[in-house]
């Protein structure tokens, strides 16, 4: 593929969307508003007008039922994404995600699958509060029969999307919106990245740094910055959190013998203890530093600005840890 | 519309209205081999489930309400879509799925509908568009889905029907259902068997207003209550649904008024609950929907003793060999249960899709945080 576009996180998936939809008759897509102009904050923009209403719907407030739909179509053929633009109201579905599309290809023993795509996208900032800045990605990978995925640039996030809209199996995409903006080069045409690939961001021989979504611009940021003090970092980014690319993060750390991993979720339970577990029980790797995960607080999110501040995790918390982890 | 519930139906003593007019021979025949088949199927099954204690899953018996999947086995076509709550196996039967592989299923065996993963109440048939589950109202929610699909791909050819219990309709995911089937005008069928109970609990205790059928009004739905132990009312209820479904008329609500004999789950009567009077209990016997049949079949001359007996010795020859099979069978042994989860075979994404190379994301760029919403 020789074609490449600098374009945004949000246009990758608009463009995704549009040559998913060209490539089978079979995709539609169903969410909240996403027939209106402003397209969920540009990533449904063009296809109503190109697609027409019956592949491109816009659902009443009811997203059980919305997911129940999505399975249903999706048992008979159909390749839907559903679009969640705030993952709290997502929280509805847990029924028709937990008791029905996450066992659905396993009670049937293999004869039977449900290929629905799940959209979702995490607020965050201007005071979203407790009820609009959620991320659940550690509930959904520990649910067995489902693919759950944080693409953090462009190039994953369209990839990631079609790789889920024609795969086999249920996907959750976890999309954050501080990323919608950020631009990378994207192949023009339609490509896949495939599940369960963890990506070296950058390479690095003295710390491994495991960075999820949204914060993997934040990671790459710190290392850059701590190169010029002589720490060389290798960032690592997953991609997948199901299934998650153990043997790349375990590789890396088995050269660098140590550990930071940041997590945009709670700090107990989460994906960052999952994957510090994982190091942890390879017996091979001898650590020169306690791992250490960055995460947010066991808290839920404020909506006065200083005190969400000091909620989400920045640069200098990062820079921190490496640090401790070298001492 | 009929205005009928539990505590006024019992006050009709005995049902006398059967019709066999609206039914030819061979279906009405076909209707009580159909329910013959159900009711000596599943009283095998609560016979052999304690002690032998090789069944090891939760079973919710149909005694009872054979009269549903009885019509529904006469109407549908194969290629049509039928989705269950968990007293499936009456169900399971009426989409042609077979007697031993349901009986392998609730032994835990390789040669079970779903080789012995699912069990009694998360059957499916995959291949006959049969489905199942225990959770209210899911089932229904995703036959839904299948309805829409159903109607963008083949204009109205196949149908799809959900069966489901008056308990199913607490929840409130049922009525956002029967709002988005209106709207879009889907071809699905809601049968609702109401037998009364969500366990112990009777409808009344549970839900306000008016009947599940009357309520269906409110969301744009057309639906109609029956006395549902009459098999040929139900039958004649059910075929026009699905013809008007096939033809665009879009959907339909049948609420069939039954009981269930057994206790909610497993073959051990739950009576000692103290939650169904003796008086309804023997309404219900009286007027069980075999019994009807067959009372109007001999009375018309319709069917003779000898043939009865004939009908229910096939019967036994099939439960039997199935029991047999289920037996004989071997258990599951499956090198990864993981694998059962998740695939790792894309074959349409193989086709449509290939890799591409990542250049350097680069960090340098502002993380701009819009505003506002």
């Amino acid at each position: 593929m020789k074609d490449y576009k600098k374009i945004t996180y949000a246009k990758a998936i608009n463009q995704a969307m549009h040559q998913a939809m060209e490539l089978s008759e079979d995709v539609m897509t169903m969410g909240q508003l996403i027939d209106y102009k402003p397209g969920i904050f540009g990533t449904t923009v063009g296809l109503i007008e190109k697609f027409g209403k019956n592949r491109v719907r816009d659902f009443p407030v009811a997203e059980s039922l919305m997911t129940s739909v999505g399975i249903g179509a999706a048992i008979a053929g159909k390749r839907v994404v559903l679009v969640h633009i705030r993952i709290d109201f997502m929280m509805y579905a847990m029924d028709a995600i937990v008791n029905w599309l996450s066992l659905w290809r396993f009670k049937s023993n293999n004869e039977s699958n449900a290929p629905l795509v799940i959209r979702v996208i995490v607020g965050k900032g201007w005071g979203q509060g407790p009820q609009h800045s959620k991320s659940f990605h550690a509930w959904f990978a520990h649910l067995p029969g489902i693919r759950v995925a944080m693409p953090a640039t462009a190039f994953d996030a369209k990839g990631l999307l079609l790789e889920s809209i024609f795969g086999e199996d249920p996907s959750i995409i976890i999309e954050h919106r501080s990323l919608f903006n950020l631009e990378d080069q994207v192949p023009t045409k339609p490509y896949r990245v495939k599940y369960g690939k963890a990506v070296v961001r950058r390479k690095g021989a003295d710390v491994t740094l495991v960075a999820i979504g949204c914060l993997v611009i934040d990671c790459l940021k710190v290392a850059k910055n701590l190169s010029s003090k002589g720490i060389d970092i290798e960032v690592i980014d997953p991609r997948t959190l199901t299934p998650l690319d153990r043997d790349t993060i375990i590789k890396s750390v088995l050269k660098t013998k140590r550990l930071v991993v940041a997590d945009p979720g709670w700090h107990s339970f989460g994906a960052a203890s999952e994957i510090i577990s994982s190091v942890s029980e390879n017996n091979l790797i001898k650590m020169k530093s306690n791992p250490t995960r960055i995460t947010l607080p066991d808290s839920h999110t404020p909506m006065s600005d200083p005190l969400e501040k000091k909620y989400y995790i920045n640069q200098n918390q990062i820079t921190l840890a490496i640090e401790n982890s070298l001492k | 519309m009929n205005k009928i519930n539990h505590k006024e139906i019992i006050k009709i003593g005995k049902y006398k209205k059967i019709n066999l007019q609206s039914v030819n021979k061979k279906l009405a025949v076909s209707l009580y081999n159909f329910m013959q088949r159900l009711r000596l199927c599943e009283e095998s099954i609560e016979k052999e489930y304690h002690p032998a204690d090789q069944m090891r899953c939760p079973v919710h018996f149909c005694t009872g309400e054979e009269a549903v999947p009885a019509a529904l086995n006469s109407i549908l076509e194969s290629t049509d879509f039928l989705f269950s709550h968990h007293r499936s196996h009456g169900y399971y039967l009426a989409k042609n799925a077979p007697m031993k592989k349901l009986f392998a299923e609730l032994y835990g065996k390789v040669t079970g509908a779903n080789s012995g993963i699912a069990g009694s109440q998360d059957i499916s048939f995959p291949k006959n568009n049969f489905f199942s589950g225990a959770i209210l109202s899911g089932a229904t929610a995703i036959a839904l889905g299948v309805a829409m699909s159903l109607e963008m791909k083949n204009k109205n050819k196949q149908v799809v029907v959900a069966g489901f219990g008056d308990a199913a309709t607490d929840e409130g995911i049922f009525w956002e259902t029967l709002n988005y089937a209106s709207l879009k005008n889907l071809p699905i069928i809601f049968v609702c068997e109401n037998n009364n109970y969500s366990t112990f609990s009777p409808q009344a205790k549970r839900q306000s207003g008016k009947s599940i059928a009357e309520r269906a009004l409110g969301f744009g739905v057309r639906s109609k209550s029956v006395f549902g132990n009459d098999v040929c009312l139900v039958y004649n209820e059910l075929k026009k649904a699905v013809s008007n479904a096939r033809n665009g008329k879009g959907p339909f609500l049948l609420e069939t008024f039954t009981y269930r004999y057994s206790g909610h789950v497993g073959p051990i009567s739950d009576e000692f609950v103290g939650y169904r009077s003796k008086k309804e209990i023997s309404f219900w016997k009286k007027n069980c929907p075999i019994a009807l049949l067959e009372e109007a079949l001999i009375k018309k001359k319709l069917i003779k003793n000898s043939e009865i007996k004939n009908i229910k010795e096939n019967i036994n020859k099939e439960i039997k060999a199935s029991f047999d099979y289920a037996m004989k069978s071997d258990f599951p042994n499956f090198d990864s249960l993981e694998n059962l989860n998740l695939t790792k075979s894309t074959p349409l994404a193989d086709k449509l899709l290939e890799e591409a190379e990542e250049l350097n994301f680069n960090e340098d760029q502002k993380i701009i945080q819009t505003k506002g919403y």
